[in-house]
């Protein structure tokens, strides 16, 4: 009775003894993510992601226990016998009725064999039969323990000269014994370390000689301890790397168990900006606050950072958030909508958003403005194939005097672009897309009520709604297809903005009106807008420029009898005529006071069928037909086509006399768009 | 293992000849000593840790330092020489380039060396992973310490542990040091620096074909490991089996004629 009770006193002593031990390697074990090892100061401190480097060690540790520990049995190969090799199934016994450390009570057996087959992967425990494939097996197939040396943490990363050491070593031993993995890697390696390459040669050899004045299973097990340890740390191609943890991280992920919030990633970020000597200090502060503002903006709309309603799909396979903000929706989300308060960037990048810019533009009467956005983006990211017609038909659409939809950009942005386009390529439009992007970023931004008319429903009801509303998702090519249908529809039904064609209709002469007139109705259907008011004011340079031009060419040439000719224009001479012509066109606009509505009416299929057929005019200019020729020192020319049924006059009786007068006068010949670039070929060196 | 000198051109009169070989001399030494380091650093808390296991390795450390500070002495002299012809000049370098390798391998393992120490401590041998290993590490320490005999080691001294652990960071952070002064006394362009031996290093010999033939063991399947004990007592009691039986005939051979 008295020894029973002895005995069970000396084994909860051993307990106690062997928990202060654990305890003690425990804490000693933290020492290795320390600073214990002095290492230079220029190694960088990225941190791994969470790897369980020391939970591993603990249990490992604990499994050297000969009592508590491990079972282990000699391995038996041709003519020794090597100690100390512990099978799959001892190991799993092991971690099941192992009750000192918490992290390992309770397990059961299949997370026994997860937790083995984390320890042989990170490359604790070598297996001895199969090298190649790191997992625990649990019939009879034997493992060892990896020496300390070997254990993977972070201090010391793994380098690639021991590498290729290892490499040299074994191709010492027997020739040709390389894999062809790893025969790309030696060669590789070569090719990279090639100054180190006798140093490398010669310490291969004299590890191998070393190694050779142990005894033969010793030797045996160096050779598997160091295999293992590059199984691990340069894994076949193909095979799953418990190594492979993704990007180093600035914020140490082991320091707190709490998830690491923004705050203490925009500190680290901005810590290691200000550390860095390579950027200005000034600059450093500019970045740190715009890297503030926009995490402070986005963190509610990022999923990762912050909860996704309804739910995510990626975590709870329920597709309703991607229902929701597909790009056709009819009612977008709350969150969709307030992002898109963000900045102009975000509403044009969002269809959804963009579709709804469209209308509201469209209602407007700016809409040209989008769809040549929308073109210039067409082009630069199109295929090189297509881009030359892709310029072409934008420069016919947007950009011609006299084009359909004409877009109001200044007239050095203009300048540019034309002459870049005598050889388009991918960004010749770029600079004429940035004016009409800050064009429409300014009207976003004034007309706010275009954002406000969206915010209204909270996200409940939109959720509740699209629930009832459920389909079963699109796939991508349906939705493809429908993009490039309602495209192609939109290509061929443009709304010809009416404004455009009140210009197309009248004779050249009425170009100073154009350039205000293309603001004008819209200044008198929205006043806010503030882009409007300027126009009517100081017309475009180019129209000027133009004027001027057309201007002398007619008194150049008064007896002609040209189309073009503006008969106003011939009495008076000089700049004017200019100026009067304007004063007048605008008394006229500003008398005029033309509604949308009678615009809209007076808007016939014919003069659409005009347009049309204006644009898709092929791109002959020569037609010898033509009865006014050309002159050399006209950059554009503009031909009207205009058949007598087709001509809409919105506009008083005095205009309409002139321009019967003009219809008269001039009124023949196939007039059409000419892209300059085209016409300068027939033409003797224009400018 | 006596210490292989390998001079080139003893013969020789030129002093430059004799520098290169003296620096090539103890460059090689360096590496040699380098490469039994790493092998005893490897047995560190495994099974044979032992005290006996830490004095080779202070002293194979020892000895790495004092090669470590005579090559840089003689190579930083030399390199520093402006009147060096080319060609010698080429061959310091790439010296150079391998001193410096084989030191920065000697630093990151004494600061592995270092941090295991403190975790195994050599109190309690039962946290000793057990790693397979029997055999301790003289042998590979008298190649390092180029003695003939076992005997002539020093008999492992009792020193405190706490000083041989200062005593390690102090010479951890002099190697430290000296790389970094290397690095600031001489500029040694790595990239055209050109090796002159093969991609591949020759076999050296084949007497280890024993030890690779336990390795190609090793290698084979799991399942065949059993078979293979089974089959050879097979073979074996066939082979008892035909002995025997030829035992008996040619004893009733021997008996009836």
């Amino acid at each position: 009775m008295t020894v029973i009770f002895v005995l069970v006193l000396f084994s909860y002593s051993q307990i106690a003894f062997c928990a202060a031990l654990i305890f003690q390697s425990v804490s000693k074990a933290t020492c290795w993510h320390g600073d214990l090892c002095p290492l230079p100061a220029h190694h960088t401190q990225l941190i791994s992601p969470y790897v369980p480097y020391m939970q591993a060690e603990k249990v490992l540790l604990e499994m050297q226990d000969p009592k508590k520990g491990v079972k282990s049995q000699p391995q038996r190969l041709v003519i020794t016998t090597i100690p100390h090799a512990i099978t799959g199934k001892h190991k799993h016994k092991h971690t099941h009725t192992n009750t000192l450390l918490n992290s390992c009570s309770g397990f059961l057996s299949s997370e026994a064999r997860s937790f083995g087959s984390m320890l042989v992967a990170l490359g604790y425990i070598y297996p001895l039969q199969d090298h190649k494939r790191l997992v625990i097996k649990p019939d009879a197939s034997l493992y060892r323990f990896q020496t300390p040396y070997f254990w993977p943490t972070q201090q010391w990363p793994v380098e690639d000269t021991d590498y290729a050491i290892y490499l040299a070593k074994r191709n010492i031993r027997k020739k040709g014994i390389l894999e062809l993995h790893e025969q790309e890697q030696y060669n590789r390696l070569h090719k990279w370390m090639n100054h180190k390459w006798d140093f490398i040669v010669m310490q291969a050899k004299e590890q191998y000689r070393a190694a050779k004045e142990r005894k033969k299973p010793d030797r045996v097990v160096f050779d598997c301890q160091e295999r293992a340890y590059w199984v691990v740390h340069r894994p076949p191609p193909g095979t799953v790397s418990a190594m492979d943890y993704g990007l180093d991280r600035r914020v140490d992920p082991n320091a707190n168990e709490v998830t690491v919030g923004l705050q203490t990633l925009l500190f680290a970020e901005m810590k290691r900006l200000f550390s860095s000597n390579m950027i200005r200090s000034d600059m450093i502060f500019h970045f740190s606050c715009r890297l503030v503002k926009y995490c402070a903006t986005y963190n509610s709309h990022d999923p990762f950072l912050s909860k996704c309603l309804p739910s995510n799909p990626w975590l709870t396979d329920d597709v309703t958030y991607w229902t929701l903000n597909m790009p056709n929706v009819e009612i977008p989300t709350k969150m969709r909508v307030e992002r898109w308060t963000f900045s102009f960037g975000e509403l044009l990048s969002d269809p959804r958003g963009r579709d709804d810019f469209r209308l509201f533009l469209k209602k407007e009467f700016s809409g040209e403005n989008l769809a040549f956005w929308e073109g210039c983006e067409d082009l630069k990211w199109g295929t090189a194939v297509t881009m030359r017609e892709k310029a072409e038909q934008i420069y016919k659409t947007f950009l011609a005097r006299g084009a359909p939809r004409w877009i109001n950009i200044d007239g050095k942005t203009m300048e540019i672009t034309v002459s870049g386009l005598r050889h388009p390529h991918r960004y010749v439009l770029d600079a004429a897309q940035t004016h009409i992007y800050m064009l429409m970023k300014k009207v976003s931004k004034h007309t706010r009520r275009f954002v406000k008319d969206k915010l209204p429903h909270d996200a409940l009801n939109d959720l509740e709604q699209n629930a009832r509303n459920r389909r079963p998702s699109l796939s991508p090519i349906i939705l493809r297809q429908q993009e490039l249908e309602q495209r192609a529809k939109m290509a061929a039904s443009a709304p010809v903005d009416i404004t455009q064609l009140c210009r197309f209709t009248t004779p050249v002469s009425h170009l100073a009106v154009y350039s205000g007139f293309t603001d004008s109705p819209s200044a008198n259907a929205s006043p806010s807008l503030p882009f409007v008011a300027p126009t009517p004011v100081c017309p475009s340079p180019i129209s000027v420029a133009l004027d001027s031009n057309s201007a002398s060419e007619r008194r150049a040439e008064a007896g002609e009898g040209e189309a073009e000719r503006n008969p106003e224009a011939r009495a008076p001479a000089g700049g004017n005529v200019l100026k009067s012509r304007m004063a007048l066109s605008l008394r006229r606009l500003l008398k005029r006071g033309c509604s949308p509505s009678t615009m809209f009416a007076s808007l016939s299929p014919k003069g659409q069928a005009a347009a049309g057929t204006s644009r898709i005019q092929p791109l002959c200019p020569d037609q010898p037909s033509q009865a006014p020729p050309r002159r050399t020192g006209n950059f554009f020319q503009i031909k009207v086509d205009i058949p007598p049924e087709c001509r809409i006059y919105p506009i008083e009786s005095e205009d309409e006399e002139e321009e019967n007068r003009a219809s008269s006068r001039g009124g023949v010949g196939a007039k059409e768009i000419i892209c300059p670039w085209e016409s300068l070929t027939p033409q003797n060196g224009t400018g | 293992m006596p210490l292989v000198n390998n001079k080139v051109g003893d013969d020789c009169t030129l002093s430059t000849d004799k520098t290169l070989a003296d620096g090539k001399t103890l460059v090689d030494s360096l590496i040699k000593v380098v490469a039994c380091y790493r092998n005893l650093a490897s047995c560190v808390g495994g099974c044979t840790d032992s005290l006996q296991l830490r004095d080779d390795l202070r002293q194979t450390r020892e000895k790495a330092q004092k090669l470590a500070v005579s090559t840089c002495q003689h190579l930083t002299s030399h390199l520093r020489d402006k009147s060096l012809p080319q060609e010698q000049r080429r061959e310091l370098e790439l010296l150079w380039v391998a001193f410096s390798s084989s030191l920065e391998l000697l630093h990151v393992d004494m600061c592995k060396v270092f941090s295991m120490g403190d975790i195994f401590c050599l109190a309690n041998t039962t946290a000793l992973v057990q790693t397979g290993l029997q055999g301790g590490g003289s042998e590979v320490a008298a190649r390092a310490l180029s003695l003939p005999d076992l005997n002539q080691a020093q008999t492992p001294a009792d020193g405190l542990e706490n000083q041989e652990r200062s005593a390690m960071e102090k010479e951890i952070s002099q190697i430290d040091h000296m790389i970094d002064d290397m690095e600031m006394k001489v500029n040694v362009l790595r990239w055209m620096v050109e090796p002159h031996g093969p991609q591949y290093a020759e076999p050296l010999s084949s007497t280890d074909s024993a030890s690779l033939a336990l390795l190609t063991v090793d290698e084979e399947q799991p399942g065949h490991q059993p078979l293979c004990q089974r089959s050879r007592i097979f073979v074996f009691l066939l082979l008892f089996a035909v002995v025997l039986v030829a035992a008996t005939l040619s004893v009733c051979v021997v008996f009836f004629s």
